[in-house]
């Protein structure tokens, strides 16, 4: 607790980019349709209404229709299909 | 797009995967940076596709995560060759396609002319021929500045030559002097003999404009054919008025004559007319090089008969003929038919000669200043007759012989005054 206000302070103080100092997800929606996630750990769940992608900061949840991943790879995913929802799951506590 | 085609290119497979945890599975690929994509779910897996390197090294991965990995479909060009490799013919026809369009591409198919108006392209064709510039020909023997100036050597009223290769095309644009006086060589220095003008008909002299030479008549004189009308002699008095010499010049004038001319024309009431009665025998054939190739015959037993052939040339392109002809022979029955003409139809035709007759006289500057030509119509023929009264020119040249013989004696009398 103590570390990560710490780091999110110095983030804040030095200008720094927060994804690259507190591991935080970069996550690009492009209307409704395309959700780009970058800085993740892995997937927990993937089925076609519900994702979980587990970042170093917490959970993101996508639901929607039709759920596809175009593209995984270590740094970077793509997923396509009708998005209703995106939420976040707090941090390491909530686990 | 590109990324597809690089995918299909070094090929692709669908897996999948099940287990207990394929989800881990996933993140352990990522983790090894596999590229994964079209990732589905499907019921207690996951579908996705993967390259074939990738999917090589996945098996101690599946065995760590205890999952199954299951192939269900290859993708792309490696599988695609693999799955026709005995079609050996196959391959080779694109390969034989590939050389072939270089092989072709190697020669000069066609040659095209441009902006020529008084060379025809065949005739430019046959010149360049002769130069070997033919179709057919290697492209890289193709000396494009040499052609032009072979044509400008050539042809002195082109002005200016462009040639160039356009893909398989040898494009040759050309500009053609079009203000050139086509000077006829009419300032040839040769030694003439010198020359009277005689007169080339009878008639009555109505005018008369000497450019060179001694006049003999005058406007109003009646000329027998054959009567000296300049001399191409002039006289050379001294103070005396003897004449002491000679000098000899071709005779130049305009000598215009009223003159006559008898004009006549028959011609038969009674013609025969070819009738064609439509039986016809046709023969396509197909000539390479000398060899000949018919079907069916146009021998007939036709008492009068025609037959027309007519054949066309095939050709690639404008200018390269190919050795190969197709043509047509037509043989055409037909039978005569004795007609008469009608009086009307009578007057017609030989008034239209006459007509004719008249225009080509005055197309060489004959005027006509009467005519009192008549149409006769006889039992079976018909005549029209008469005669034309004309104005025209009369002089015509002649060599002037007796000459030498005066000149002597002009010439012993020169001597012994001397």
């Amino acid at each position: 607790m103590e570390r990560e206000g710490i780091r999110e302070r110095l983030a804040s103080a030095a200008s720094m980019p927060k994804d690259v100092v507190m591991g935080a997800a970069v996550t690009t929606v492009l209307g409704n349709t395309e959700v780009c996630i970058e800085n993740y750990r892995g997937i927990t769940e993937y089925t076609d209404t519900l994702i979980r992608v587990q970042s170093k900061t917490g959970q993101i949840r996508l639901a929607g229709k039709r759920l596809q991943i175009e593209y995984y790879t270590n740094d970077e995913m793509k997923i396509t299909g009708e998005i209703h929802s995106i939420e976040y799951n707090g941090g390491r506590k909530a686990e | 797009m590109i990324r597809t085609l690089i995918r299909y290119l070094r090929g692709y497979v669908m897996i999948r995967v099940e287990g207990y945890s394929p989800e881990r599975f996933l993140n352990l690929c990522s983790y090894h940076n596999f590229l994964i994509w079209g990732l589905t779910p499907s019921g207690n897996g996951y579908e996705m596709y993967m390259s074939i390197d990738d999917f090589r090294k996945l098996k101690p991965l599946a065995g760590k995560t205890h999952t199954k990995v299951r192939l269900i479909g290859r993708c792309g060009f490696p599988f695609f060759v693999q799955r026709y490799r005995h079609r050996k013919f196959f391959f080779a026809g694109v390969l034989l396609c590939f050389v072939l369009l270089k092989v072709y591409s190697l020669f000069i198919w066609d040659i095209h002319f441009e902006g020529n108006v008084r060379w025809t392209d065949e005739n430019l064709a046959k010149y360049l021929e002769s130069v070997d510039v033919t179709p057919f020909m290697l492209k890289s023997k193709v000396d494009c500045p040499g052609i032009v100036k072979n044509i400008r050597k050539a042809y002195n009223d082109i002005v200016w030559v462009s040639a160039s290769i356009d893909g398989s095309l040898l494009k040759i644009q050309v500009k053609e002097n079009d203000d050139t006086l086509q000077e006829e060589n009419t300032d040839v220095a040769e030694e003439r003999t010198p020359t009277d003008l005689v007169a080339e008909k009878s008639g009555v002299i109505t005018e008369i404009v000497t450019r060179a030479g001694v006049p003999q008549v005058h406007a109003g004189d009646t000329v027998e054919a054959g009567d000296v009308l300049v001399l191409g002699r002039v006289d050379v008095m001294n103070d005396a008025g003897e004449t002491t010499g000679y000098q000899y010049v071709n005779a130049d004038a305009d000598i215009l004559a009223d003159t006559q001319m008898e004009y006549e024309d028959s011609m038969s009431l009674v013609y025969q007319e070819k009738v064609y009665d439509g039986k016809e025998k046709f023969q396509p054939f197909l000539r390479v090089f000398d060899l000949c190739i018919s079907v069916g015959s146009i021998r007939n037993s036709y008492s009068n008969s025609e037959i027309f052939t007519s054949e066309t040339r095939l050709k690639a392109g404008e200018t390269f003929t190919l050795p190969v002809s197709l043509g047509m022979r037509t043989a055409c029955s037909y039978s005569f038919e004795q007609k008469e003409y009608t009086e009307a139809e009578v007057q017609e035709i030989l008034t239209k000669n006459f007509r004719r007759f008249c225009a080509d006289l005055e197309e060489k500057g004959i005027q006509i200043r009467e005519n009192n030509v008549k149409i006769q119509l006889y039992d079976n023929s018909a005549a029209a007759s008469g005669t034309l009264y004309l104005n025209e020119e009369i002089g015509e040249e002649a060599d002037t012989e007796i000459l030498t013989i005066e000149r002597k004696e002009t010439d012993e009398s020169v001597g012994t005054d001397n």
